[in-house]
């Protein structure tokens, strides 16, 4: 897909603030010469493995067998994808994981804002001992729990049903975190004109505050919508159901090819990344403000 | 979000056939997410397989090489006709992967009705609850009984009194051979199958003659990341010297460290990089054979169908007797009823039913490679027609099975502990004597853990 | 309750942010809310943490003493056995050891290489899109999708990589299956799939920077290399540690990608802890065993923040 990704545009231009200073390189011809050509070959060596994939899911499986260093060795087809596509795996992981994801991302960020807006602005008691557990809580690896969680999942008895994969995903103190500190950052004024005139809590947060934080809540929500789309030991732990698989934990897990057949492996593993790869050209700006906002905890 | 969703085509590993059903599998799903929108996280106790109300059975196996495409056939034969069934048949990754997945979803109580054991498993999950023991007489009344199967297989089937696995064959580790280049290579007796070896320096010379006439190389193997192939080939060959192999829970393992390192050391000597690769994973053994680099491969036979189509005119012959006595490392593919906390009485009747039906398919099967553990298939004619399966037939006879321990067996952490110093040898990372120090020690350390199924 | 102290000033060991945010010290009051208010708000949230988090802690500290098992069979309590047997268990440690070790190779990499794309692309060349999509878009790839690519470049037969090394007259290496080898490829697959991640990051970081030094720096006559040494990277400084310690956190997580590729191979070399706890609890039953093995392992993640936080506050 980043064949074609080269020829689409984006729909617009990122802003002028992407492109760098000019002045960092200085004005010698020499050295722009320089980075450029070091950006190509780091550029190049980032895609090869991408566009051998997509030579090598476009062959037969016999020509992809045979050695030699040319990317094609003998005519086009489709063939590998028509087979991944008629078998329909890849097609259903799809969509558990647009579902596990989509309903994680809805869960927490709802869960989450809600909980930063209560730690923002709450004056509940025990408000700043809970709130230092979940900071604290930022701390625990979500993967030391995985033992302990599926001894859970077995006394509910849900092992193998959707709300065992999604419900340990949507507990997420950092984004409970880096909503309140933005939270924190918005004047009270608007928020005090509207008490006075007698709106609820929950109507503020609505109608004032949520507004307001929509690129935070943005930002959030494409970062947890990223991490549950690829999250792979949870759901790969509690799903032996091939049919609520997700599709890392489908692919890894179930083999529907006798016999492994790389033009197949190749094609299924190019419709497993087409999905995000399609958001990413789409949302491209938004994604990447998100990353960098999220990335480091909001700081 | 609580419309249904569209229901995607198809959601079974093989190529559609008919009379499979996955709707059921979808349903697991939905009831799912519905329980969950509906009335939160604590309602998706309603299983989802009860809920969704289908009939088909669920089946898992590991089968993914040829003989993948004949359980595909077998399910299609016994899904025909008015009383045929309605099979969802799930492929997992072959080994740790597939026995893990399977006693998680045993414990989890949600498992498939039926699923493929190796009986060299047993052992590690009928003691612990993961299995449920069937019903022989309701398998008699499906026509299969314990007279059906030879007494040393259904010796193997047993557990605290009750049966816990149907053995539908037994599957040696063989060689396969090209006719062509092996008659080129003087390799053939008179009645043109593989001569007998009989001692290590054949094999070598056997290699070499193979490698001068394909030009490429002689015996393939793949061993490379592979978890089972090496401990296959020591097992076979480790049995042929006589000594003996046991392992005592609390350990230590009973292995005679001089014939381990006399077979890693053969081993060495036979893939030594030149005449016969050394480095190959499995999946380059195949292809280096079906390209005609090489003039012999060491596989499980069951990866017959797929050499079969490739035009090559195979041979086959039971893994060659090099050592003082024969003997062919083997295991069986058994159905196995995985553990459900409430289990449906007409799905188990069905379950019974299926497998009964299954092992009475194994002529099907025979030609995957496998040697049917149904004693009346084997009286048939066909079955004796099948060639080259007659060759190895023998194979049976001089089994060897990994010995019975909750850790051992086909797909076990046992067998890729024993594997990677195993690969590291064979990769001339190491030596044969620390190869086979390392195979006692991880054996012994196994041996040490408390069992967690006793 | 009605007067609330400025937020954010949590004590207690936090993540980096925490002390930032403590500082900035934004102090408002709680002014018109009635006492208890706020708490209708964190409460989804506290059931989910508790069920979800602050259970299974507990739970998983409660089953490490216990002899826990998949099988379906009782428990029985047994003290710090599992713990003394972690201790002695050379598993345990080497793959403790081959956890660190990923951890070092990895992220060395993952940083630097983030930085030097960073600078390069922000130098300002046509097509920012372009690169950036190209560094970018492997961290978006779910894992079995990378392992699945790299299955296939790291082939030994037929596989890119042995062909290329081939045609110079090098190779073929074992990149999965040499132990000496194995966890480089599994870094080297690691690196090309998240590093886009860091060079955003750092992307974002240079963006952010005040031009007004280098602009000056350029107006006295320094060159692009000493503006680059003495201005750019120096302005880096805070950027970078927080990249590293993310970083680190995050490499020290790692299983993904050797479960799926390696399945912790050849003879256990690329076993990261996490597989080992995977391996132990799941596909040998033993959950009690697991869990104890997963406290160990927090205790390393523990002991590397404490170690982090207390370079960066020196660093402060």
């Amino acid at each position: 897909m980043s064949a074609t990704a080269t020829t689409v545009r984006p729909r617009r231009r990122p802003p002028r603030a992407a492109t760098g200073s000019p002045m960092l390189l200085g004005h010698g011809r020499l050295s722009r010469v320089l980075a450029g050509t070091a950006l190509a070959v780091l550029a190049a060596v980032w895609l090869l493995p991408l566009l051998w994939a997509i030579a090598t899911s476009v062959q037969s499986e016999q020509d992809v067998a045979s050695p030699g260093l040319s990317p094609f060795k003998g005519p086009l087809t489709a063939e590998a994808f028509r087979r991944i596509l008629d078998r329909g795996n890849v097609t259903l992981w799809a969509f558990n994981s647009f579902l596990i994801a989509g309903l994680v991302t809805l869960i927490t960020v709802t869960v989450s804002a809600l909980a930063a807006y209560g730690f923002s602005r709450g004056t509940f008691r025990g408000r700043r001992a809970l709130l230092a557990v979940t900071v604290a809580a930022i701390m625990v690896p979500p993967q030391l729990l995985v033992v302990p969680l599926f001894e859970q999942m077995l006394l509910f008895n849900l092992v193998d049903t959707y709300a065992a994969v999604i419900l340990p995903q949507v507990v997420a103190p950092m984004m409970v975190f880096i909503l309140k500190r933005f939270f924190d950052g918005i004047p009270r004024e608007l928020e005090d004109a509207a008490r006075l005139d007698g709106a609820s809590e929950f109507r503020v947060f609505r109608s004032i505050v949520l507004p307001l934080s929509r690129p935070i809540v943005a930002a959030v929500a494409i970062f947890v919508f990223i991490g549950a789309w690829n999250n792979f030991m949870w759901p790969f732990i509690v799903t032996n159901d091939p049919d609520l698989m997700t599709l890392p934990v489908g692919l890894a897990t179930v083999k529907d090819a006798f016999g492994i057949q790389y033009a197949q492996s190749m094609a299924s593993a190019l419709l497993a990344a087409l999905p995000l790869i399609v958001v990413f050209l789409l949302f491209q700006r938004r994604i990447v403000d998100s990353v960098a906002t999220t990335g480091l905890g909001g700081s | 979000m609580t419309s249904p969703p569209p229901v995607p085509e198809t959601a079974v590993p093989s190529p559609p056939a008919p009379g499979l059903s996955r709707r059921r599998l979808l349903g697991h799903g939905m009831a799912a997410a519905g329980a969950l929108l509906a009335a939160g996280p604590l309602s998706g106790c309603a299983s989802p397989a009860s809920a969704s109300g289908a009939s088909a059975l669920s089946v898992w196996d590991l089968f993914q090489g040829g003989d993948g495409m004949l359980m595909d056939d077998m399910i299609r034969a016994v899904s025909s006709g008015t009383d045929g069934f309605e099979v969802d048949r799930t492929i997992l990754d072959w080994g740790p992967s597939y026995y893990t997945k399977l006693a998680m979803s045993a414990a989890g109580g949600r498992a498939s009705d039926v699923a493929v054991l190796h009986l060299s498993r047993l052992a590690g999950y009928a003691p612990g609850g993961l299995l449920d023991p069937f019903d022989l007489d309701l398998l008699a009344e499906f026509g299969v009984t314990r007279r059906d199967f030879t007494p040393a297989v259904w010796a193997r089937t047993r557990h605290a009194g009750a049966v816990y696995a149907i053995p539908l064959d037994v599957h040696p580790f063989i060689v396969f051979y090209d006719k062509e280049a092996a008659d080129k290579a003087g390799l053939l007796d008179s009645s043109g199958e593989l001569a007998a070896m009989g001692s290590p320096e054949a094999l070598l010379d056997a290699g070499k003659a193979l490698a001068d006439v394909t030009g490429a190389s002689g015996i393939l193997f793949g061993h490379v990341t592979d978890t089972a192939q090496s401990w296959r080939q020591f097992a076979a060959l480790y049995a042929q010297t006589g000594a003996a192999l046991t392992l005592p829970d609390g350990g230590p393992a009973e292995i005679d460290i001089d014939a381990a390192v006399r077979v890693v050391t053969f081993m060495q000597r036979l893939f030594d990089g030149t005449t016969n690769p050394r480095n190959l994973d499995y999946n380059g053994a195949m292809a280096g054979f079906l390209g005609g680099r090489g003039g012999m491969v060491m596989l499980g036979e069951w990866e017959l169908p797929t050499l079969k189509k490739s035009g090559i005119p195979l041979g086959a012959a039971p893994f060659p007797q090099v050592f003082d006595k024969p003997a062919v490392y083997t295991d069986s593919h058994s159905f196995v009823l995985p553990h459900q906390h409430d289990p449906d009485p007409a799905r188990r009747r069905e379950a019974h039913r299926y497998v009964a039906a299954m092992v009475k398919q194994s002529l099907t099967w025979a030609k995957a490679g496998h040697i049917p553990a149904y004693q009346p298939v084997l009286a048939e004619p066909e079955y004796a027609a099948l060639d080259p399966q007659s060759s190895y037939a023998g194979a049976a006879e001089v089994a060897v099975l990994d010995p019975p321990n909750w850790f051992a067996g086909a797909g076990s952490d046992f067998q890729n502990r024993m594997c990677q110093p195993l690969q590291s040898a064979l990769l001339g990372n190491t030596s044969a004597e620390k190869a086979v120090r390392q195979m006692v020690r991880e054996a012994d350390a196994l041996l040490r853990r408390p069992n967690p199924v006793a | 309750m009605t007067t609330i102290a400025p937020l954010g000033t949590g004590r207690q060991a936090g993540p980096p942010g925490t002390r930032a945010d403590g500082r900035r010290r934004t102090g408002h009051r709680g002014t018109r809310s009635t006492p208890g208010s706020g708490l209708l708000f964190v409460l989804p949230f506290l059931l989910v943490f508790a069920l979800f988090m602050a259970w299974p802690l507990a739970q998983g500290l409660w089953m490490s003493l216990t002899d826990s098992s998949l099988a379906l069979r009782d428990t029985a309590f047994v003290g710090f056995a599992n713990y003394a047997e972690a201790f002695s268990d050379p598993d345990v440690w080497s793959s403790l050891g081959n956890t660190v070790f990923f951890t070092v190779v990895s992220s060395v990499p993952l940083v630097l290489i983030a930085l030097v794309m960073a600078l390069l692309v922000h130098s300002g060349l046509a097509g920012q899109w372009a690169w950036r999509l190209a560094f970018f878009a492997p961290y978006l790839l779910p894992v079995t999708v990378v392992t699945l690519i790299w299955t296939w470049l790291y082939q030994p037969d037929i596989g890119l990589a042995n062909q290329l090394l081939g045609s110079f007259g090098v190779g073929p290496v074992g990149w999965l299956s040499d132990e000496s080898v194995a966890m480089w490829s599994i870094a080297a697959l690691t690196v090309w799939w998240t590093v886009g991640f860091n060079f955003l990051l750092y992307l974002a970081a240079l963006q952010s920077l005040p031009s007004t030094y280098d602009e000056a720096a350029a107006l006295d006559g320094a060159g692009a290399w000493r503006r680059l040494w003495s201005i750019t990277l120096p302005q880096l400084r805070r950027t970078t540690f927080l990249v590293a310690m993310l970083q680190v956190l995050a490499s020290l997580k790692v299983f993904d990608q050797i479960y799926i590729l390696t399945k912790g191979g050849p003879n256990g070399s690329t076993r990261p802890v996490l597989e080992y706890v995977y391996d132990v609890g799941f596909t040998g039953y033993r959950l009690g065993y697991a869990s104890a093995v997963s406290y160990l392992f927090f205790a390393l993640v523990i002991v590397v923040s404490l170690v982090q936080l207390r370079l960066f506050r020196q660093e402060d």
